[in-house]
């Protein structure tokens, strides 16, 4: 944060219907019109990629963890039963893997959900102790909300945007100031 | 473009809006506890309370207060400990394997069904407890570096595979089902007037605004969990029954035991399922989101399961014959025939006779003999683990050991704990926290919604080109 | 979204035409199947591949006790090697057809829309049905002592030399209702009642699938889709009737070749591998359906869900594998384990190898290979996985069918090859020509539309 709050000005285009809302999307961005967000009461499928936002790489993540869990619980359980302190069980090998399939596994699908989980929390600022930045409170009811930054669209003039909101479908348009990050 | 089949039966009725959903499901968070609440609340704690009571002499003066013996020294606290872990399957199946199977009747019901399972791991949890007898010594069961040098657990045991499985589970469990909760604390912390709700819901939705970036990003991490979580949750009955299936006793060393036990949990749990549904939906007033088609749904799993453990039930006794063995032989004739050849054919009748009334459509459709089926099947679950555990043990290799089981007042005040918790824990749950997955039920509403001819022509009239995905049936 | 070009079921190229110059090319296949199973014979009579020729008894490692090596008694003679490779295949293939029907009948279960434009490719597959059927049937009479060690009557003659206690107090199961060594009445029964029963609940479904195409209005049909309830009542009960028989037909047909051996999973094991051979080669056809220009409306979308299918079944199997392994390594009994020890160290370790590629083939591939979304709408991976997914199950047939019946004599030679080309090439002409028949899309199937509009996320 810095000492010297600025803040942007947004244009909050206010929708009834993802249709409506992906209709403007569209229109919008044939204009010129650069897009901040989309804010929705639901997953609306395809958003993100008309939004046009990268493809997440969470599940590439999540394999990641998961490997390393599965590393990790591998290597530990041979080192207890194999090396540190090696005990007969059952007739078997010291270190007899398909016993240690199971926590091998487990450990695998925590260390996958957690780490998958938690990046995906940071990495969206999803911390109990952060404030929501609303640009509509009915966006997590029953309305479609699409937020555009104007310091993103400089050569655009306000009032032709709002007018490009209005003439596919927005049902009402607002301005928002939010602070800069 | 999303089609839906105009012959699919509706999910969501009664023309409800997007704004009519988030109305239905915060009321009940909103509103202050009516008195039926309060009242099944109070039976919840008073079965506690005396659990409580049990439990504490389970834990003061040993399980020695138990019925067991030394023939038979499992009985009652893993019969339960297994029955309550099958009944935390079906919320993870339904959010996680439905979610892969695209069945999007789950929206309705994956919210409570994940609570329910929270709340039964947590209950079988303190099984495992209970018959440590010396539960400050817990963490013995974790490995741990300790003051014995290097001496570890052995993860040979399935023991130790079990305390992996289940904890594993319930955390999964727990972040999954939280997940899930944030969009809708979100919308409960729009809506709260009152500043101390504000703040408390404000934490606990992390800050979410419904972006489509972070939607994205939501959706890709509910799949990936749902993908772990699918065979994570076939792993964790899976090794509940090794538990069993690793030892050499008869009755118990059967190599379909894994694939069975999941079977068994799923059915167990989707009966549990509905039980707490009818309520909540009559209670609550949710027949347009938890439809006829829903319990229907449910009830075709219930089939399913029901006839999967069934068919082996007749492997198992099929098998023991082939096999030539004559103590796995033997075990089945005096499941059958034994002593405790009542509790066998109440399992045989509660879980392989009882849901084939599902094979009739009327069966399926009627609430009354749901509910009363979902009960029915779920003692059947529970005299299964004791058939299994307890006629396995009480005739041994030994015939001079031989003896019975009988329960103490210790055995079944802890039961009733487990009850007490589980339902405190519930009732819980659906005052404080939205019972119906919110946002998913919006996500489905276009495609499975019976819209009123009132909002049909609205949407005619703001310019809206209906998809055919409306049901004309419906209206 | 956004794809390239959408294709409408209206617009669909329905007919398959079975070119000649396929027909003469899968002829000529079969004709090299047959050859190469004629020099393999040749080359056995002449006592090459033969390990233990001269002592004239196939014994593995000597250990009687359990799973090893039975039916060894007679000796081994290379026509035994034929028999089993014969028998392998007719019941690998056996089971894709199945699951053709199978497949087909869950999916009116399951109402699902996403997999009615492909549902026409495994409906041909039960066409495949009665050839493997008669082939089974013939061969059990011609073979059955070479292949089944319990069919030898001497072992039901109590106070004989190889009378067997074990066998006998089973035998009611093989000999029902007739004397314990006879003829094996309720065996060959059963044989016929699960061909037949698939066989005529396939037609069943083939008739109505049909009939369906001849209605003439797709929206008056929408309104009282007759046709489609009675398939989902039909398949309803060939799925009841499948969860039976098709554990039953997994002890009669291989599980009995171990004549001791026992295991309750192995029906669900046999089931699962069949599943995802059959969901494999279900995707085989369709790419290559694709490829030929046909089946415009199946998209990446498809294929991804079929990709998806592959790859969770292939962990299903692991699972089942996995577990029934495992349980039986860690009880360690000696009657139960003596069949893993059979196939790992057994016959001097012939089979150690293929039990390994079993897991690499049929687990870890399908699972790597397959994880990623990109890998399952790309037809090139995907060709990838089912090959390694198609061989890796026919290893795990292998290994279930032959340490039984031809134990130290087996191997992968020419007999092998040829079997697996007639049987292959057999397949694709019976698929090929009966898909020609009928058109390829069901147009007036009541979630075509569904299938038409289907997105994978």
């Amino acid at each position: 944060m810095t000492k010297h709050e600025e803040t942007h000005k947004f244009l909050v285009g206010i929708f009834n219907d993802e249709d409506i809302l992906i209709g403007a999307i569209k229109k919008l961005q044939a204009a010129g019109v650069k897009l901040h967000d989309a804010y929705t009461p639901y997953p609306v499928h395809h958003l993100d990629e008309y939004l046009g936002f990268k493809r997440s790489r969470l599940s590439k993540a999540a394999f990641l963890f998961g490997a390393t869990g599965a590393i990790l619980a591998a290597t530990f359980q041979s080192y207890v039963m194999g090396i540190d302190w090696p005990m007969i069980i059952g007739g078997k090998d010291f270190i007899a893997p398909p016993s240690f399939v199971p926590v091998t596994f487990e450990f695998a699908v925590l260390c996958a959900s957690l780490g998958m989980v938690a990046t995906f929390l940071v990495s969206n600022g999803l911390l109990p102790w952060k404030k929501a930045v609303m640009f509509d409170p009915r966006s997590t009811d029953d309305k479609f909300v699409l937020a555009i930054n104007l310091a993103d669209n400089k050569k655009i003039e306000e009032a032709k945007i709002v007018e490009l909101l209005k003439a596919n479908g927005a049902e009402e348009v607002n301005t928002k100031e939010i602070k800069k990050k | 473009m999303q089609y839906t089949s105009p012959i699919r039966e509706p999910l969501v009725l009664q023309g409800k809006t997007y704004a009519d959903v988030t109305e239905d499901i915060c009321r009940q968070v909103e509103a202050a506890p009516n008195p039926r609440w309060l009242g099944a609340m109070f039976l919840s704690l008073l079965a506690l309370g005396w659990g409580s009571y049990t439990l504490y002499r389970t834990w003061w003066y040993g399980i020695g207060e138990w019925g067991l013996n030394k023939t038979v020294g499992w009985a009652w606290d893993i019969t339960n400990f297994v029955w309550w872990v099958g009944i935390g399957h079906a919320g993870t199946l339904i959010s996680a394997i439905l979610l892969l199977f695209r069945q999007k009747w789950r929206t309705s019901i994956n919210r409570a069904a994940e609570a329910m399972t929270i709340f039964a791991v947590l209950c079988a949890g303190s099984f495992i407890l209970m018959h440590m007898g010396r539960p400050w010594l817990a963490h013995w069961a974790l490995p741990l570096p300790n003051t014995y040098g290097s001496l570890w657990v052995n993860f040979n045991s399935p023991l130790v595979w079990d305390v992996f499985a289940i904890s594993t589970y319930l955390t999964v469990s727990i972040v999954f089902w939280y997940m899930g909760l944030i969009p809708d604390l979100a919308t409960i912390r729009e809506r709260a007037k009152n500043p101390i709700a504000r703040f408390i819901y404000g934490a606990m939705s992390f800050a979410w605004n419904g972006s489509a970036k972070t939607w994205a990003r939501y959706e890709m991490v509910a799949l990936v969990l749902a993908g772990l979580s699918t065979p994570l949750v076939l792993s964790v009955h899976t090794i509940v029954s090794f538990d069993f299936a690793t030892s050499v006793i008869p009755g118990w060393h059967t190599t379909i035991f894994p694939p069975y036990f999941v079977a068994g949990a799923i059915f167990s749990g989707f009966a549990m399922v509905l039980t707490l549904m009818l309520i909540t939906r009559h209670v609550y007033k949710l027949q347009a989101y938890i439809t006829l088609e829903h319990i229907e749904s449910m009830n075709k799993i219930i089939l399913l399961t029901g006839s999967i453990v069934g068919i082996a039930y007749l492997t198992e006794f099929f098998i023991a014959w082939y096999s030539g063995v004559e103590y796995e032989s033997y075990c089945f004739i005096n499941r059958a025939f034994g002593p405790y050849w009542w509790a066998y054919w109440s399992m045989m009748t509660c879980n392989v006779i009882s849901p084939q009334f599902f094979w009739f459509r009327s069966m399926r459709r009627n609430i009354y003999v749901t509910f009363a089926l979902s009960i029915v099947v779920n003692i059947g679950m529970w005299f299964e683990r004791f058939v299994i555990i307890v006629t396995s043990l009480h005739r041994d290799y030994v015939p001079s050991s031989w003896t019975m089981f009988w329960p103490t007042y210790v055995d079944v005040g802890d039961y009733i704990f487990s009850f007490g918790f589980f339902f405190t824990c519930f009732f819980l749950f659906a005052k404080f926290l939205p019972v119906i997955n919110i946002a998913e039920v919006k996500a489905i509403l276009k495609s499975s919604s019976a819209p009123s001819v009132i909002e049909k022509e609205e949407k005619v009239k703001a310019g809206v080109k209906l998809t055919p995905s409306y049901n004309p049936k419906s209206e | 979204m956004a794809s390239a070009t959408h294709y409408s079921v209206e617009h669909e190229n329905l007919n398959f035409v079975f070119k000649s110059e396929l027909r003469k090319r899968l002829i000529m296949a079969m004709a090299i199947g047959v050859i190469l199973i004629l020099l393999g014979c040749i080359l056995l009579m002449m006592g090459i591949g033969v390990a233990d020729a001269h002592h004239g008894a196939g014994h593995g490692t000597g250990h009687h006790g359990g799973g090893g090596a039975e039916g060894s008694g007679h000796g081994f003679h290379w026509t035994k090697r034929l028999w089993a490779n014969l028998w392998l295949n007719g019941v690998f293939f056996t089971g894709i057809a199945v699951i053709g029907v199978f497949f087909v009948a869950v999916q009116y279960v399951a109402h699902a829309g996403w997999s009615s434009a492909i549902k026409r490719i495994p409906e041909a597959f039960g066409y495949f049905l009665p050839i493997t059927g008669g082939l089974l049937l013939i061969l059990f009479f011609i073979a059955g002592h070479d292949l089944f060690h319990w069919t030898h009557s001497s072992l039901y003659e109590k106070g004989g030399k190889e009378f067997d206690k074990i066998l006998y107090g089973k035998s009611g199961f093989f000999f029902f209702p007739l004397k314990p060594g006879s003829f094996p009445f309720f065996y060959v029964l059963r044989m016929i009642i699960f061909f037949g029963g698939w066989y005529f609940l396939f037609m069943q479904i083939r008739k109505l699938s049909l009939k369906e195409d001849l209605e003439t209005d797709f929206n008056t049909y929408l309104k009282r889709p007759v046709i489609y309830n009675k398939l989902v009542y039909i398949s309803t009960v060939f799925v009841v009737f499948f969860a039976i028989s098709s554990s039953v037909s997994a002890w009669d047909w291989i599980m009995s070749i171990d004549s001791h051996w026992f295991s309750t999973m192995f029906g669900w094991y046999v089931f699962s591998s069949w599943h995802v051979t059959g969901l494999a080669t279900i995707a085989l056809a369709v790419i290559l359906l694709k490829e030929q220009g046909y089946l415009k409306v199946v998209n990446e979308n498809h294929l991804h869900d079929l990709g998806k299918f592959m790859f969770a079944f292939s962990i299903f199997w692991t699972y089942i594998w996995f577990s029934q392994f495992l349980l039986i390594y860690y009880a360690n009994i000696p009657e139960e384990a003596i069949y893993f020890k059979e196939r790992l160290s057994g016959h001097g370790g012939l089979y150690a190898p293929v039990f390994f590629l079993n897991i690499f083939f049929n687990f870890f591939f399908p699972f790597l290979i397959l994880m990623t979304r990109a890998s399952k709408r790309n037809v090139s991976i995907l060709k990838i996985a089912i090959g390694f997914i198609l061989v890796g199950h026919y290893l795990d047939f292998f290994m279930m069918v032959m340490p039984g019946t031809v134990g130290a004599n087996g191997g992968f030679g020419l007999i092998e090859a040829g079997c697996l080309l007639l049987f292959a090439s057999a397949f694709i002409y019976v698929v090929a020509s009966n898909l020609a028949k009928a058109p390829l899309i069901a147009k007036n199937h009541p979630f075509i539309k569904e299938s038409e509009y289907h997105v994978v996320l």
